[in-house]
């Protein structure tokens, strides 16, 4: 298995842009990106992504509601979910993994080495598996 | 004829004669077989044994004669017994000795005559002689045969006599046996080289035994019986006797009687014949039982041991001494050895010392005087007086003595009983020391029925109560009574007079004027006791309470601004909106102050107020979370509490309470208080500030991960390459967004801490890895300076574990790492250290920098504090590192701290605590 669609979902424009050139132009990553929750999950069946990078909080559909969405369609139930978060607090990180992300990336983050970052994630997911 | 003469020695020959005791006694086969055998050897008509008497003489054995006795004037006999030889005449009618003798002349018509004398202890007893009716000669063959028979007669004389006498003694033997029988001792005989033993049935009887049921009897039988304590004495006693050291063998000894008990035995023996070759031989004596005597003796021991222990063990010394002037000592107890330090043997006799030489110099004479004077009365005495020990030190005695007299009254010894009394003489004195020392004065105060008073005792403190000596009262009390306060005494003599006739303490307050006339207070307590005089004495204490007095009015006035000052309070709680509640857990009354009314929202009018009804209004989310208190309260005593009511009006209000509970002990009405405080407005204030921290940290973290992200592409050069002046550029971006981040993270924390809302994941780590990942990635951020890193680990930090949490202790590290890199020199050098001391480990972060100013070191973990602004400008950072060091650090129980001098740079520490399990 190998890491090649990356699905994303981010209020924040500038973020999704700066993600989109840290995974697209620098790893050439598939990448999706949504500005909410609710289009994610309408569209993640049809896209089967290899992993899906989760803002926390967003407006009116936040992180754990998009992923309890997302898990609620039987094929995207194994797919690998990465919190992102502004508000890192230990008992914060442990809610997100209790939900059932494989793991947590602080905001700010470092765009250079995001791409990186997702790769050893995806590979120890699988690895666990 | 002629006429036997007697002989020279015929007293002694008659003794013989009758000590062989044959005279008259009837004839025995012994003599007889030997006449016989005679009359046949020497084939002779007749043959008597012819005992000479004093005018007879008297055949014992006869052959051929009838006769048995006749004068000795006409007899042979007494002629031959004159000579040691054999008186023989051939021919009777020859010799004109016996020609014309009757028994010659008639029957029996003797021509013959040979008697041989028969001795016995030398002396001729007799002869054996030969008769016959024909003259004769004898042959030298015959008269030969003539004398063997003679001594043979003389044996059987010999032989006889012993056989008697054997008998009698045998009689005799009978007759002491039967005596000794009849007696309580027992005897014995004893065999000692066969060990054949005979004992008599008495000897067996001690122990209740017949002597038949002993049998087979031997000296094992006396061993099997005797005590195996007294064998070894009854072995030497023995040998002693053997050896001729002593005349008797006499030892008292124990028998196991029958019956199991032992019998006290009183064993004398002697040793009465011995073997050829010198040994002990035959051994008799007797047994005789002494237990009624032993036994007598022993209680007698006894009585005196226990004499002996109780005068040991009374607590005192007894004495006996004679009535000379040195009071020479008979005897004198023990227990003097702890009281002078001498023992007794030295003052018995006077042996080494004298017991006046033990008695203080100066107490010598009074106390002769007082025992002389006691001898004249004969009376006892009681003295005290002072001893002095061995060691220097001095003991105070009480004697109580008396003398014993003889009948003519002179004075035979002193006996008496000396008892240490030092402890009670120190006490007494303390006692003493105590009254001086007391504030007021302890007294005696006695009243008779015609109401003249005295003190008799009084403490010297009377003197500054009443200005007067104890002995100004000691008759008279009204010395004293003239200093009360003329506006008191009415009252006082009413209050005694009370006291005296209710027999209760008397108590009064009253004044005194002083010797300056100024007024003293006094507080008197007294117990009265009725005399058998019909008077009353009471004992009490009288104190000065002047300044009490003055302390009370003080008190008052105290007490009337305390008064104020609660006025104030409840002006107060009632702008704070702080309510106060009491209840009687014990009566159930419920009181509530009027903001509790206003707090709740009711009409203090309309209300009753209840705990059911304050319960009801809790809402209804926090009902569990009180219930929850209230138990820890129970286990606690305070209770602290905050949560929202719901008011009669629907609004919702926050309420913090806080009560404690006094103990039942100190609190016997079971009162329970406590506050009410509507901080609804602090709640909200306290929400919105949460939600803003929230906000801040969100709102202001998004763009800053969009700049950063940004700076990052940028800087990573994989987008686009790089002019020097803009990668210069963005460094600069780059490193102030870092420290923004960095700001924005450390406020947080210190919030989220100050507010106890930090959580921390505490594990046991081991701290070398910790350390390790520290410097590792500290080395990653160094921003371009040039600064060295070393790690010094001790050894032993490996076996230790502590409870940390990592990423917390991390968080310390890098905060210090960044520290001291920030004001290292460069090339410098910085340290992480690791070492145990005591029960911590101690973390330390040294630099090579200027260390800590001094004008700083005083506010170096509060926040926002930097060594100067200059340096901020220069070095950057937030200022607020070391305080969220210091917070996160004592979070985990540990401390921070550091040293710092000019020339070695600034050393920051950590201590923390090595668990107990470690």
């Amino acid at each position: 298995m190998e890491l090649n669609t990356i699905l994303h979902v981010e209020d924040d424009e500038s973020i999704r842009v700066i993600v989109e050139m840290a995974l697209v132009d620098l790893f050439g990553f598939t990448l999706f990106s949504f500005d909410n929750g609710k289009d994610a999950s309408a569209a993640v069946e049809g896209l089967q992504p290899d992993l899906i990078l989760l803002d926390a909080m967003m407006p009116s559909m936040d992180g754990l509601q998009t992923l309890a969405e997302i898990r609620k369609i039987p094929s995207c139930q194994s797919i690998p979910v990465v919190f992102m978060t502004a508000r890192v607090q230990q008992s914060e990180k442990k809610q997100y993994l209790e939900a059932g992300a494989v793991a947590v990336i602080e905001k700010p983050f470092d765009a250079a080495n995001l791409g990186n970052e997702l790769l050893s994630i995806y590979d120890q997911c699988h690895q666990g598996v | 004829m002629q006429i036997p003469s007697k002989p020279d020695n015929e007293v002694k020959r008659l003794e013989a004669l009758h000590l062989i005791q044959m005279l008259d006694t009837p004839s025995e086969p012994r003599f007889d077989r030997l006449t016989r055998l005679a009359q046949f050897s020497l084939k002779s008509d007749i043959v008597l044994i012819s005992l000479v008497d004093e005018d007879r003489q008297w055949f014992k054995s006869r052959q051929g004669l009838a006769v048995c006795q006749t004068d000795r004037d006409i007899s042979f006999c007494g002629h031959a017994i004159l000579s040691d030889n054999i008186l023989e005449i051939s021919d009777t009618l020859q010799d004109e000795r016996f020609a014309d003798n009757p028994l010659v002349v008639g029957e029996p018509s003797i021509r013959f005559y040979a008697g041989v004398p028969l001795k016995y202890d030398g002396q001729a007893v007799g002869t054996l002689c030969f008769l016959g009716r024909q003259p004769r000669v004898l042959s030298v063959e015959e008269r030969e045969i003539a004398f063997e028979f003679a001594r043979a007669v003389e044996q059987e004389i010999e032989d006889r006599l012993q056989e008697y006498v054997h008998d009698k003694l045998l009689i005799s033997e009978q007759m002491y046996r039967s005596v000794l029988d009849g007696t309580r001792i027992g005897t014995w005989q004893w065999n000692i080289q066969t060990g054949e033993t005979i004992f008599n049935e008495r000897w067996a009887n001690i122990i209740g035994y017949q002597l038949d049921e002993l049998k087979p009897i031997s000296i094992e039988t006396w061993l099997s019986f005797a005590h195996q304590d007294d064998l070894a004495e009854s072995g030497r006693l023995l040998e002693e006797h053997f050896n001729g050291l002593s005349a008797f063998y006499d030892h008292k000894c124990r028998m196991k009687h029958k019956n199991g008990h032992y019998v006290w035995v009183h064993d004398r023996g002697q040793v009465v014949s011995w073997t050829e070759d010198g040994k002990p031989l035959m051994m008799y004596g007797t047994h005789a039982d002494i237990s009624e005597q032993m036994n007598a003796e022993m209680s007698l021991l006894e009585s005196r041991d226990q004499f002996r222990t109780l005068v040991a063990n009374i607590p005192g010394i007894t004495y006996r001494c004679k009535a000379d002037e040195s009071w020479t000592m008979l005897f004198m107890s023990g227990h003097i050895d702890p009281l002078s330090g001498y023992p007794s043997s030295d003052f018995i006799g006077n042996a080494v010392r004298t017991y006046s030489s033990v008695i203080h110099p100066e107490d010598r004479a009074r106390l002769e005087h007082s025992i002389e004077v006691a001898l004249n009365d004969k009376s006892s005495w009681l003295l005290h007086y002072r001893i002095i020990h061995a060691d220097g030190s001095i003991r105070w005695v009480e004697e109580r003595g008396a003398a014993e007299y003889n009948d003519v009254g002179q004075v035979l010894y002193l006996n008496g009983f000396i008892l240490d009394v030092s402890n009670e003489k120190k006490l007494q004195e303390r006692l003493i020391k105590l009254t001086q020392q007391l504030p007021g004065m302890v007294y005696q105060f006695q009243l008779w029925p015609n109401g003249h008073s005295a003190f008799p005792y009084a403490s010297v403190a009377i003197k500054s109560i009443y200005g007067v000596t104890p002995d100004d009262v000691i008759d008279d009390a009204s010395a004293a009574f003239s200093r009360i306060h003329a506006d008191d005494l009415d009252a006082i003599i009413q209050s005694i007079e009370v006291s005296r006739e209710h027999q209760t303490v008397w108590q009064d307050e009253y004044r005194v004027h002083r010797e300056d006339q100024s007024i003293m207070w006094l507080s008197g307590n007294a117990t009265p006791e009725k005399m058998p005089d019909g008077s009353t004495l009471w004992h009490g204490y009288i104190q000065d309470i002047t300044q009490t007095k003055e302390y009370y009015l003080t008190l008052e006035k105290l007490n009337q601004q305390l008064k104020v000052a609660q006025q104030s309070l409840d002006l107060a709680s009632e702008q704070a909106q702080i309510g106060y509640w009491k209840i009687s857990l014990k009566h159930g009354s419920l009181w509530w102050s009027p903001i509790i009314y206003q707090i709740l929202g009711f009409n203090s009018e309309d209300i009753q107020p209840s705990l059911s009804l304050f319960k009801s209004m809790i809402h209804p989310d926090d009902v569990k979370k009180v219930e929850q208190g209230q138990e820890q309260a129970r286990e606690s005593g305070i209770y602290n509490m905050v949560h929202r009511i719901i008011r009669s009006d629907g609004e919702i209000r926050w309420v913090h309470e806080l009560s404690q509970f006094v103990p039942e002990e100190k609190n016997p009405e079971l009162i329970m208080v406590g506050s009410v405080q509507d901080i609804t407005e602090r709640m909200r204030l306290q929400k919105m500030k949460e939600a803003f921290i929230a906000t801040v940290s969100h709102e202001l973290r998004t763009p800053l991960t969009s700049i950063s992200g940004a700076l990052n592409l940028l800087q990573s050069g994989e987008l686009a390459s790089l002019s020097e002046k803009s990668a210069k550029l963005l460094n600069i971006a780059s490193n102030n967004c870092n420290q923004l981040i960095h700001l924005i993270s450390d406020l947080l924390d210190i919030e989220k801490l100050v507010a106890g809302k930090m959580s921390f994941e505490m594990r046991e780590t081991n701290i070398r890895s910790v350390l390790q990942r520290s410097i590792h990635d500290h080395q990653l951020y160094l921003g371009g300076k040039s600064v060295r890193f070393a790690l010094n680990i001790a050894e032993c930090i490996d076996e230790i574990s502590i409870l940390i949490d990592e990423h917390r202790l991390m968080q310390i590290l890098a905060n210090l790492l960044s520290n001291a890199v920030k004001y290292s020199p460069n090339e410098g050098m910085v340290t992480l250290s690791a070492q145990k001391i005591a029960d911590y480990i101690e973390l330390s972060v040294e630099d090579e920098g200027e260390g800590v100013p001094e004008e700083f070191r005083s506010r170096i973990f509060q926040r926002f504090s930097q060594a100067d602004t200059s340096t901020s400008k220069m070095k950057g950072g937030t200022g607020l590192g070391l305080a969220l060091c210091k917070e996160l650090v004592e979070a985990m129980g540990g401390t921070i701290g550091y040293t710092s001098n000019k020339t070695s740079g600034a050393r920051f520490y950590l201590h923390l605590p090595i668990p107990v399990t470690s």
